[in-house]
Parts: C-alpha cells; sequence; structure tokens
C-alpha cells in the first residue's frame, strides 16, 4: 500500500513537471483586419489571464500561447463536459513590412488583440499626378 | 438535455471520462453544427450546489441574460461584431458574432434568489444553490 501511494504521488509530480503531457492544444479563433496603418489580430482566449498569454516573435513568425485558467471546482462532480481547458497556441507568419518595435497587445474579458502597425515605408502614400503643359 | 444522476461516486469514473472523450470525437467537438451548441457549458455538482460555466469571450455583460425557473437554466445574450475601424478591411473572420440561448436542465431545483454570476476574463460562471426543500433529510427512526 505505501509503495502504491509513492508511485501515484511520483506521478502527480511528474505531471506538474511535463504540463504538456496532459494539456489539450486549441487553436484560438482569430480575426485579422488591415488598416491603413497597421494590422490587428484579435484571437478568442477565454479564461486566460494577462500573466498567461506568450507572444514570441521569431523572425517572421509570430506565436501566440495562452495557457487557461484550469477552473476545476474542488469536490464537485462533472456532470456535463462539452468543453476542455487547455492551451490556446497559433502561429502566424508576419510580412517584413511590419514595425518590431511597435507590437501592442492588449487582453480583454478573454479576447486577445495584437496591434502590427506598418512600418513607415509600408504606409499607403497618395502620389500627387501632375498635369504637364 | 436531460441526463441521469452520476454525481454517486463509482469506480467507472475514468470509464465515463473516456466514453466522453469519445463522444467528443464522433460529435465532431470542432466545427459540428455552428451555433447551436453555443456557448458550451461545463456542469459541475455536488449536493449542495451546481456550478455552471461557459467560455463567452468578449461580451458585454449587459448583453447577457441568465434566467432561472425552478431547475431549469437559460442563458441569454448576444456578441456583437467588434470591428476595429471603420475604414479597417477584414483578412479573415473566425469569430462568430450573433445572438444565441442556451438552455440546460438542473439537476434539482435551486433558490432562484441566491444565485450568483460572474464573468472574468471570457468566462461566464453561474452558482446555483440547492434549493432548499429538495435537500435531502436524514429520517430518524423511532422505536416504539
Amino acid at each position: 500500500m505505501k509503495e502504491k501511494q509513492d508511485k501515484s504521488l511520483a506521478k502527480v509530480n511528474r505531471e506538474k513537471l511535463e504540463p504538456a503531457c496532459n494539456e489539450r492544444t486549441y487553436v484560438p479563433v482569430t480575426d485579422i483586419y488591415e488598416k491603413d496603418d497597421a494590422i490587428l489580430v484579435r484571437c478568442d482566449m477565454p479564461g486566460v489571464t494577462q500573466d498567461q498569454v506568450d507572444i514570441h516573435l521569431d523572425n517572421d513568425e509570430l506565436e501566440i500561447t495562452g495557457k487557461q485558467a484550469m477552473n476545476t471546482p474542488e469536490g464537485y462532480d462533472l456532470l456535463i463536459g462539452e468543453y476542455g481547458t487547455g492551451v490556446f497556441r497559433r502561429k502566424f507568419s508576419i510580412p517584413q513590412l511590419i514595425d518590431r518595435e511597435k507590437i501592442r497587445a492588449r487582453l480583454h474579458n478573454g479576447v486577445l488583440d495584437i496591434e502590427l502597425p506598418k512600418a513607415e515605408q509600408a504606409k499607403p502614400r497618395k502620389i500627387a499626378v501632375t498635369s504637364v503643359g | 438535455m436531460y441526463w441521469t444522476d452520476n454525481r454517486a461516486w463509482s469506480p467507472f469514473a475514468e470509464l465515463r471520462s473516456l466514453q466522453r472523450e469519445m463522444n467528443r470525437l464522433f460529435d465532431g467537438y470542432e466545427g459540428g453544427t455552428a451555433m447551436s451548441r453555443f456557448p458550451a457549458l461545463n456542469v459541475w455538482g455536488n449536493s449542495e450546489n451546481v456550478i455552471v460555466t461557459a467560455e463567452l469571450p468578449g461580451l458585454a455583460v449587459e448583453d447577457l441574460d441568465i434566467n432561472v425557473v425552478n431547475n431549469q437554466l437559460s442563458i441569454k445574450g448576444e456578441r456583437k461584431s467588434d470591428k476595429p475601424a471603420e475604414n479597417s478591411v477584414c483578412h479573415r473572420s473566425e469569430r462568430e458574432t450573433g445572438k444565441f440561448v442556451r438552455t440546460v436542465r438542473l439537476p434539482y431545483a435551486v433558490e432562484n434568489d441566491k444565485v450568483t454570476a460572474v464573468y472574468e476574463n471570457g468566462v461566464l460562471t453561474i452558482t446555483l444553490p440547492r434549493h432548499e426543500a429538495t435537500k435531502p433529510k436524514r429520517i430518524e427512526i423511532k422505536a416504539s
């Protein structure tokens, strides 16, 4: 019995060490908008708190990771389980015309907004037509 | 939606969770019939309370309408389009908008006026305490 207990404890610890093993990964649904001066990426990430969001830009690749808070109430049984919780992860390719220094992100009510401002040379410009003669 | 009372502990809990996983697979959990099961609900219960959670990102609290009648809970709401600016162009639109309604049958009648709902980080959590009258009572046996 003692040995059995130790084994079960060891399992719990391992799960803590390797969270990826028993966590599902979800692709957040995303809207992408383009304005004259910026590209806006809007992801649904319910149950993710600000400190659990990780936005990583590596060359052309923008990776968004958000870990959902496990809201399993103590002492309750799951009666209906229609959705699971886990980690939101999605990768995007970012064109070179983005000003990397000015990328901003905001999380509000489970919606993550990322603003990717365009670099100066990529902004649309009105070209004046001059008539000759 | 109706389900049997499976709150009692059973050695088949693991099997049941496996069954749920399988059902989820065959139900076409992702991208099945759109909106018909929106929002997805998780219902937790014990002999005192029921907790209902739903993932509803990007809603305003005033757009949510929660009603309880006896053991029926209904969640009504509307997710409005949140286009960032008038002059913006949409490249990809996966986030759905529109009105939704969802009704669940709870395992017992609840105290309507003690129901609490919290909306945090896009997750709605409703706690429904069991109605006093439906709580199990221990019957004393008197020897004559």
